[in-house]
């Protein structure tokens, strides 16, 4: 092992607990997990929760389908109006003393004392922390700070910050220690597409380190990319949820060829007889659903009747689509 | 394990297994109540508004005092409410002027925005959902938090008291004093009644402070927090001077404030003043029962 | 799965409903706490032996002056108009017209003795030293020193030490005690009224006899005074004195709320006008005579005349300043020498002395109260003149400058007009 190493593992905090700790193989599940507002609105849903440990699960739906709500449960803020939660397979809220140290957390958007300085502001968390070692806490808050990009500002006051240096404190909270569990509620609001990529990028390395991160977001395309496991809320259900390619991959697939405009009556010609159906024509380009007909087979034949490929694409559906196919709701387009 | 590893200086932890780094997550260190109460204490007397509004009740008994001073040969020397007129004759009246000034408003005021700030505050600011995910546990922080409320009180009592101890000694020394019943005792003697008044006066707010600390767990809103907690002391002040609630009065906040002047009888009736502790006693204990009860079950949605 | 095994879906609402049974348990703890003591105290005295009435006024007439300190309430109930009291500031008898007042008694049990009215951030105190006496208003810094002639002071030395008591020098601004109350109430009782006892009761924590006197005439404002007599000590604890006008509470009532045999320290029976303070010096006459109940039967005062005897007693001034008197000049006050002291009626002299103390500030700079404002608000215009009515007296101010007082319907007051 190397200096950098160790560094690394320092920083990342070894994560990965074994079996024989008692905890079980799962990191989030809930069971019907139900809230119902005194106002009679229900925000959640009777919803499962399955998150296995060391995946990177992203929690998507719209603004106020239920995403916080379900984080507030998890982490015992809100008490449910049925039933249960466990993290990292103890049963939430009651083991809330004992479990939360080994979660960390951004919900709904950063929150600091405004008139303490940032640096101020983990001490201040560090201090309520009835399990930290109050020894460490001033290194543990420099490497978290670093982390996150924010040594620099780290004496300014909050109320200071900008709306993403905000953020990135926020992550930096969540770091303060080394975690089992992240949880981490739109962690990427307010920042630029920089550091956009750099949480993305925190994200992966965490999750490289075997930290189970659950990161809820409106913004589909910012997490898809890191996400191993997927879940999709939608007025307050879980309307869908599992491994990512096992879902994107689940939609029926379609193969879109280019060619040049005077072929493309070939090309239809080609694609019909190798069984393919529903054959849209627009422009110098067609595309139809593959069915059961391998792509290799659509490209040989084509090339075979003399087609000059210009492009060939199987294309499968994204989450979004998958998403508006099952709701008939669309994702925030902008942030 | 490479040789530079052996090489290098031990950093903490570097040969041991990864694993050995985690603490345990689940031992609560020792001394970690003194830790978060410290913390609190550092934010609560760190801010500078807090500050800003000890050293303005400080003020009081120095502007108090000079305005006397200067007025002391005027017609109206030696006049004013309570014991505003005997303040020329020896300065240590200044601390009980200054105390029974601060009374009925200021000192109430100072509650209201320490415990609108306590719960109400950091709802308001989004930090108590991420106290309450650390995880502190709810009972703790409001303990906390009332500890901590209470010596903000304790502090701003003990300001306006020890600026009035100096400003009367300096403008207009201390000597023996007259207690309300003619009597006069030794300024040792003095002092200590004095003492004994600012304590009073200290422990006659903390049932103030459990209701302001509750109504603070009502609300996301300090302010309304803050007011309603003044609010709550002005109601009482009034009912107390209603002839038709007699029968309540004995059991109202801010009844028993002025028995204070107990100290300053020839023969202090301990009795008097138990029985006013008593009733802030039951204060504290019901809207802190209140206060627990509402804190420890309530959504945090802020 | 581990995760199903532990704790079983809960219904959360009792367990909400759970916590809030805290503040309940702890409100209803406190209330309790509070209430409890009283309701143990109101549990009834012990048995006592039986006496007669006979045997109670001679014990109370016999039993010696006792050391003892202790706190009385005193809760005037007159139905007299609004007092506008918010005016008054600081402890002033005159708060003694209308509410409740708290007062501390010590005495040695011989001479000297301090009763102090207190004001939530003032006292009045009455220190008694022999034939001296000081009142000390903390909201006026005022003292005033009561004291003796040389001449009268060499006979108040000459007497004899059971002489002295109840001769000493009559003070303005007096503060009543419930000794002296009782001392009134049963002084003469077996003359005009009939004395019988009623159940035992329990005052400051000590089991008491109860004295009723009931006035054989029925022509007067007075229903009854309960007198309540510790048991041991044969000491009055408390008096009632019960109006014909409400049956339900005492127009007036003074008992300790709490009391202690024992002799209170120096510090607090002796007296010395504190520095700055304002001093006014008043010489005042011992009373000739050492019998002083029956001294003015024969020896009324010009332009003083008693109509009736006992409960119905009226006594009649004429030629009175009453403006000036109201406006506290204290020229008018130096023509009423004595006059408390004149009315048969040992409940009307009470009251005399409650309501006349008005006077006892002295000295008009210090007045606290605009007096002639008060007089107009308490009193009504009849035909006759100016009528005060109140649960137990009524005064009526002639237009042609007479004064009637008694303790008997306003109309028996009109009718002599």
């Amino acid at each position: 092992m190397t200096t950098t190493q160790v560094a690394n593992a320092l920083a990342t905090g070894p994560v990965v607990r074994t079996q024989s700790e008692g905890t079980g193989p799962l990191a989030v599940r809930t069971a019907g997990l139900t809230k119902r507002f005194r106002s009679g609105q229900v925000a959640v849903d009777g919803i499962d929760l399955v998150v296995p440990r060391g995946s990177v699960y992203g929690f998507l739906g719209p603004n106020g389908s239920g995403k916080t709500t379900t984080i507030r449960m998890l982490l015992g803020l809100v008490r449910p109006t049925s039933g249960k939660a466990w993290l990292l397979g103890e049963p939430m809220p009651e083991a809330a003393g004992a479990l939360l140290p080994r979660v960390g957390v951004l919900v709904e958007g950063p929150a600091f004392q405004p008139y303490l300085s940032g640096r101020a502001n983990l001490a201040r968390l560090d201090a309520s922390d009835a399990t930290a070692d109050p020894r460490t806490a001033r290194r543990r808050s420099e490497e978290a700070l670093e982390r996150v990009g924010l040594t620099a500002a780290a004496g300014k006051p909050y109320r200071q910050y900008s709306l993403g240096m905000k953020q990135r404190l926020g992550l930096a909270a969540a770091l303060l220690r080394p975690r089992e569990l992240l949880v981490l509620d739109e962690p990427t609001n307010g920042l630029d597409p920089q550091g956009t990529r750099e949480v993305r990028h925190l994200v992966r390395e965490l999750a490289d380190a075997g930290t189970t991160v659950l990161v809820s977001s409106h913004l589909l395309t910012e997490i898809e990319q890191v996400c191993s496991h997927i879940g999709i809320m939608g007025r307050g259900r879980l309307l869908l949820q599992g491994e990512r390619h096992e879902l994107t991959g689940r939609g029926v697939a379609s193969v879109a060829v280019t060619t040049s405009p005077h072929q493309v009556g070939t090309a239809a010609q080609v694609l019909t007889s190798l069984g393919l159906r529903d054959v849209v024509v627009d422009g110098p380009g067609l595309e139809a659903p593959l069915g059961d007909v391998a792509p290799e087979r659509v490209s040989a034949a084509l090339v075979h009747a003399g087609v000059d490929l210009v492009g060939l694409e199987v294309r499968r559906p994204s989450l979004e689509q998958l998403f508006v196919r099952l709701t008939g709701e669309g994702f925030d387009v902008a942030r | 394990m490479s040789p530079a590893d052996v090489l290098d200086p031990p950093a903490p932890g570097s040969r041991a297994p990864a694993p050995v780094l985690v603490p345990q997550a689940t031992v609560a260190h020792r001394g970690a109540w003194g830790r978060l109460l410290r913390s609190e204490m550092r934010l609560v007397f760190g801010r500078r508004r807090n500050i800003a509004l000890l050293s303005g009740l400080a003020a009081v008994p120095l502007l108090l005092g000079v305005v006397l001073f200067v007025t002391q040969d005027s017609a109206l020397g030696g006049q004013g409410p309570g014991f505003v007129g005997r303040v020329t004759g020896n300065g240590l009246f200044l601390v009980i002027a200054a105390l029974f000034m601060c009374l009925p408003f200021l000192l109430p005021l100072t509650i209201g925005v320490a415990s609108g700030d306590a719960i109400a505050g950091e709802a308001q600011a989004g930090t108590l959902r991420y106290l309450l995910a650390v995880p502190v546990s709810r009972t703790r922080l409001l303990a906390v938090k009332a500890v901590a409320v209470l010596t903000f009180v304790g502090a701003a009592v003990l300001a306006i008291a020890l600026v009035a101890l100096v400003t009367g000694a300096v403008l207009f020394g201390l000597s023996d004093i007259t207690l309300l019943s003619g009597t006069t005792v030794p300024l040792a003697d003095g002092l200590l009644r004095v003492a004994g008044v600012a304590a009073y006066v200290a422990l006659s707010l903390t049932g103030l402070v459990a209701v302001g600390l509750f109504l603070s767990t009502l609300t996301e809103v300090p302010v309304g927090a803050m007011a309603a907690t003044v609010v709550v002391a002005i109601v009482s002040a009034v009912l107390d001077t209603l002839p038709q609630l007699a029968v309540i009065h004995p059991a109202l906040l801010t009844h028993h404030w002025l028995d204070v002047a107990e100290f300053l009888r020839v023969q202090v009736d301990w009795g008097v003043l138990g029985q006013g502790l008593a009733v802030q006693g039951a204060w504290v204990a019901i809207f802190g029962a209140l206060a627990w009860s509402r804190f420890t079950t309530a959504d945090v949605t802020s | 799965m581990t995760e199903q095994t532990v704790l079983p879906t809960t219904p959360r609402r009792s367990a909400l409903r759970s916590r809030w049974t805290a503040p309940v348990a702890v409100a209803a703890v406190v209330a309790g706490a509070f209430l409890a003591p009283p309701l143990i105290a109101s549990a009834g005295p012990a048995d006592l032996p039986d006496v007669t009435p006979e045997q109670l006024l001679a014990a109370v007439a016999e039993a010696e002056p006792l050391p003892m300190s202790g706190t009385v309430v005193y809760t005037a109930r007159l139905g007299l108009p609004e007092i506008p009291f918010a005016e008054v500031s600081g402890a002033d008898p005159i708060a003694l017209l209308g509410g409740s007042s708290t007062l501390r008694v010590w005495t040695d049990g011989t001479e000297r003795s301090r009763v102090a009215l207190l004001g939530s951030t003032s006292e009045y105190s009455v220190v008694r030293d022999g034939a001296e006496a000081w009142t000390y208003s903390s909201a006026e810094d005022a003292v005033v020193h009561y004291s003796l002639d040389e001449a009268d002071q060499a006979r108040y030395d000459a007497l004899a030490t059971d002489l002295r008591s109840g001769n000493v020098p009559e003070l303005a601004g007096e503060l009543p005690t419930p000794q002296e109350a009782a001392r009134l109430a049963l002084a003469r009782a077996e003359e005009f009224s009939i004395v019988s006892l009623d159940a035992h009761t329990t005052v400051a924590g000590r089991d008491a006899y109860q004295v009723v006197v009931t006035p054989r005439t029925s022509a007067t404002l007075v229903s009854r005074i309960v007198v309540a007599v510790d048991a041991e000590t044969s000491t009055p604890l408390r008096v009632q004195t019960w109006s014909v006008q409400d049956t339900t509470t005492p127009a007036l009532e003074i008992g300790f709320t709490d009391i202690t045999l024992a002799t209170p320290s120096d510090a607090i029976l002796a007296f010395s006008a504190p520095a700055g303070a304002s001093l006014k010096e008043v010489v005042v006459p011992l009373p000739d005579a050492p019998d002083g109940a029956e001294a003015h039967d024969g020896s009324l005062p010009d332009g003083l005349t008693i109509t009736g005897s006992g409960w119905e007693t009226v006594a009649q001034w004429v030629g009175l300043d009453v403006a000036a008197l109201v406006a506290g000049d204290p020229a008018a006050l130096t023509g009423l020498p004595g006059a408390e002291r004149t009315i048969g009626s040992e409940s009307a002299q009470e009251l005399i002395e409650e309501f006349m103390p008005s006077d006892g500030s002295g000295h008009p700079g210090a007045m606290t109260l605009d007096t002639t404002a008060l007089y107009d608000q308490l009193t009504v215009e009849v035909p006759e003149g100016l009528l005060l009515s109140s649960t137990l007296l009524n005064v009526l101010v002639t237009n042609d400058g007479r004064v009637l007082v008694g303790s008997v319907p306003a109309e028996t007051l009109r009718g002599m007009a």
